[in-house]
C-alpha cells in the first residue's frame, strides 16, 4: 500500500477513534496485543501529548473542573481539533470555545472566563519581543508631529474586561503568592478589568480601575495625544503618570495609524 | 562559528531547570535543547535558549521535521529551525526517522514507518532535501514502537542502515527505545547494536520507560533502567565513548536528581574502557 494511504489511514485512528480497526488492518498482530490495540497505543499516545499541553495551557481551569471532567472534555476537543501546526505552542486556542459550549458549564461559565485569561497569558508569553521607545525624544517633536503622537502599549499586553473576578479566582490558585485569596470567599460575581502584559522574562497581570481600564483602551484604540486630553481632560495627566510608571505604555509613533 | 565540541554526558534542556542552570551555571558538559519549543523568532524562550548556548555547547533535537512523512516539508518549520541554529550554533541538529504529519494533521508524536525498500527511496529523499534547507549533515535517531506494520520486509535496523548509507546521514541511537521495541517485537537488541555501522553513530540517548504489562512504554518519566544500562555498556563497547544524553520529560526531577543519572552514565564510560 502506498505510504500516503497507510499514513493518512493510521493519523485518522490517532483522531477518530471509529478510524482503530479499519487502520489495524495495516498492523502485525503480535504477542498479547492486537493489532487494534497496538494502534491504540498511539491514539493515546498523541491524545496524551495534547492533554498534557493543554492542562499546561489551562492550570487554573484543571484545578477548578477536576481532572477526570477536564480530561474527557480535553479528549472530546484534540478529536474534533486536531492540531494542524507543527508549532505545538499554536494548538489549545479553540479550547476555550470547547468549553463555553459545553452544556456542563453554561451555569458556570466563569470558568471559561477564566479559560480566555489562561490562554492571553500563553500568548503574552509568545509574543515576540520589542524594543520600547526612548521616550526622551519626545522634548524634540515638532508641533505637527505633537498632533500626531500616538502611544502603544506593550505589543504583548491583552485587555480583558470580564464579568467575574477572573484575576482573583487565577490569584487563589497559584501556589507561589503566600498573600492568595481564598477562593470560597471570592465574590464570583464580581466584574474585573485586568491587564496583562510581558516584560522581558515576567508576566504582569493586574486589575485596572474603571479610569485605567478606559485610558488603556483609548490608547489601545490609537487615538492622539489631542483625542486624549479631550476625552481625558483633568484626568489625563494622573493617568498618563500611572501609566507610564506602572509600564503599560511601552513606545510612541508619531505617524497616523494606516 | 566553531561550535563547542560535545563530549561526555549531557542533559536534555527542561523548562523548569533553566533558571537554576543560568544562576548556578553547574557543571554540566552539554545540554540538548529541544528545538520544537524554542521555534518563535525574537521570542523571550529564544531568549533563554540563546543565554544558554552562550555558556554550554549544545545539540538541537526536534520532533517536527516530520522527515518520514508524504507531505511537502513545512516551510516556515525549516526556516525557523535553521534561523535558531544560526543563532545557537549546535555542534548538530537531530530529529526522528519517523513521521509526525499527514491528511494536514499534526500528531506530535512519533509514529513508525514501513521497513520497506520504497520507504528507504522516500525516507532518503526527505532526508537529503531536510540536509540542503539546513545546510549540515543530520543526526537521525531511531524511534521506540508500539507496532509493525504488515508490509514491513526489512528489519528495524536493515532500514535504519541503509537509510543512514544512503542519505549519508549521522545516527542518534536511542538506546531505551532500542530496548522497547525489542521487548515489543520481540527481537534481540544486541543484534540491533551489532547490526549499525560504527562509523555512523554520533550520540547516545538514555531515559526511562514504564513496564505496561503487554508492552514497555517510552514515558521518558523514570530512571533509566538496569537492563538499559546494560544494553548502553555494550554499545559503548562497539561504538565507543560516545556522546550520551539524559532525557527526562515527564515526572521531571530536580536538576541535581538529574545530572545524577547523567554522571552514572559517566561513570559506565569511565569503566567501560578501565
Amino acid at each position: 500500500m502506498p505510504l500516503l494511504e497507510l499514513q493518512h489511514s493510521l493519523i485518522s485512528a490517532l483522531f477518530q477513534r471509529d478510524q482503530l480497526a479499519e487502520a489495524a488492518k495495516r498492523v502485525k498482530a503480535q504477542g498479547s496485543l492486537s493489532s487494534e490495540q497496538r494502534v491504540g497505543i498511539y491514539r493515546n499516545s498523541a491524545h496524551g501529548i495534547l492533554l498534557d499541553c493543554l492542562e499546561s495551557l489551562y492550570p487554573v481551569c484543571f484545578e477548578l473542573v477536576g481532572t477526570e471532567f477536564f480530561g474527557r472534555t480535553a479528549h472530546n476537543f484534540i478529536d474534533q481539533a486536531p492540531p494542524t501546526s507543527p508549532f505545538l505552542a499554536d494548538y489549545g486556542a479553540g479550547f476555550v470555545n470547547h468549553l463555553a459550549e459545553h452544556p456542563a458549564l453554561q451555569e458556570m461559565l466563569w470558568i471559561v472566563e477564566v479559560a480566555k485569561l489562561e490562554w492571553a497569558r500563553h500568548a503574552a508569553w509568545h509574543t515576540v519581543n520589542q524594543v520600547a521607545s526612548d521616550f526622551a525624544q519626545l522634548e524634540g517633536l515638532s508641533e505637527a508631529q505633537q498632533a500626531e503622537l500616538r502611544f502603544q502599549l506593550p505589543a504583548s499586553a491583552h485587555l480583558i474586561s470580564s464579568n467575574t473576578s477572573i484575576h482573583s479566582i487565577w490569584l487563589a490558585h497559584q501556589e507561589e503568592y503566600p498573600e492568595k485569596p481564598q477562593f470560597e470567599k471570592i465574590d464570583l460575581q464580581e466584574a474585573q478589568q485586568v491587564l496583562l502584559f510581558r516584560e522581558q522574562r515576567r508576566l504582569h497581570q493586574t486589575t485596572l480601575s474603571t479610569d485605567d481600564w478606559a485610558f488603556l483602551q483609548a490608547i489601545q484604540q490609537q487615538l492622539s495625544m489631542g483625542e486624549l486630553a479631550e476625552q481625558f481632560a483633568d484626568q489625563l495627566p494622573w493617568l498618563f503618570s500611572v501609566a507610564m510608571q506602572e509600564g503599560w505604555i511601552y513606545s510612541f509613533t508619531t505617524t497616523p495609524p494606516a | 562559528m566553531t561550535p563547542n565540541p560535545i563530549l561526555g554526558c549531557g542533559i536534555g534542556l527542561r523548562f523548569q531547570h533553566i533558571d537554576q542552570i543560568l544562576a548556578d551555571k553547574p557543571p554540566i558538559p552539554w545540554l540538548e535543547i529541544l528545538s520544537d519549543n524554542y521555534l518563535t523568532p525574537g521570542s523571550v524562550q529564544q531568549d533563554y535558549a540563546i543565554e544558554i548556548a552562550q555558556h554550554y555547547p549544545v545539540t538541537l533535537h526536534g520532533v517536527g521535521m516530520s522527515l518520514g512523512a508524504t507531505e511537502p516539508f513545512n516551510d516556515e518549520y525549516f526556516q525557523r529551525l535553521k534561523a535558531l541554529a544560526d543563532q545557537l550554533h549546535p555542534a548538530w541538529i537531530s530529529d526522528h526517522l519517523c513521521w509526525t504529519s499527514a491528511h494536514g494533521w499534526v500528531s506530535h508524536d512519533l509514529l513508525p514507518l514501513p521497513y520497506t525498500e520504497e520507504t528507504i527511496k522516500h525516507v532518503v529523499q526527505r532526508i537529503r532535501e531536510a540536509q540542503d534547507r539546513l545546510e549540515r549533515r543530520l543526526v537521525i535517531e531511531n524511534v521506540s514502537s508500539y507496532l509493525q506494520y504488515q508490509e514491513s520486509a526489512l528489519t528495524e535496523w536493515e532500514f535504519i542502515t541503509a537509510v543512514a548509507e544512503e542519505a549519508d546521514c549521522k545516527l542518534l541511537l536511542d538506546v531505551n527505545n532500542i530496548y522497547v521495541s525489542a521487548f515489543n517485537h520481540d527481537f534481540d537488541p544486541c543484534r540491533y547494536l551489532d547490526s549499525i555501522p560504527i562509523e555512523r553513530v554520533q550520540q547516545f540517548h538514555l531515559a526511562g520507560y514504564e513496564d505496561k504489562g503487554t508492552h514497555l512504554l517510552d514515558t521518558h518519566g523514570h530512571p533509566v533502567s538496569d537492563s538499559v544500562w546494560g544494553l548502553y555498556k555494550l554499545a559503548l563497547q562497539r561504538f565507543g565513548a560516545l556522546p550520551t544524553l539524559i532525557e527526562w520529560d515527564n515526572n521531571i526531577p530536580s536538576l541535581e536528581e538529574l545530572l545524577a543519572e547523567a554522571h552514572k552514565a559517566t561513570e559506565a564510560h569511565i569503566h567501560a574502557f578501565a
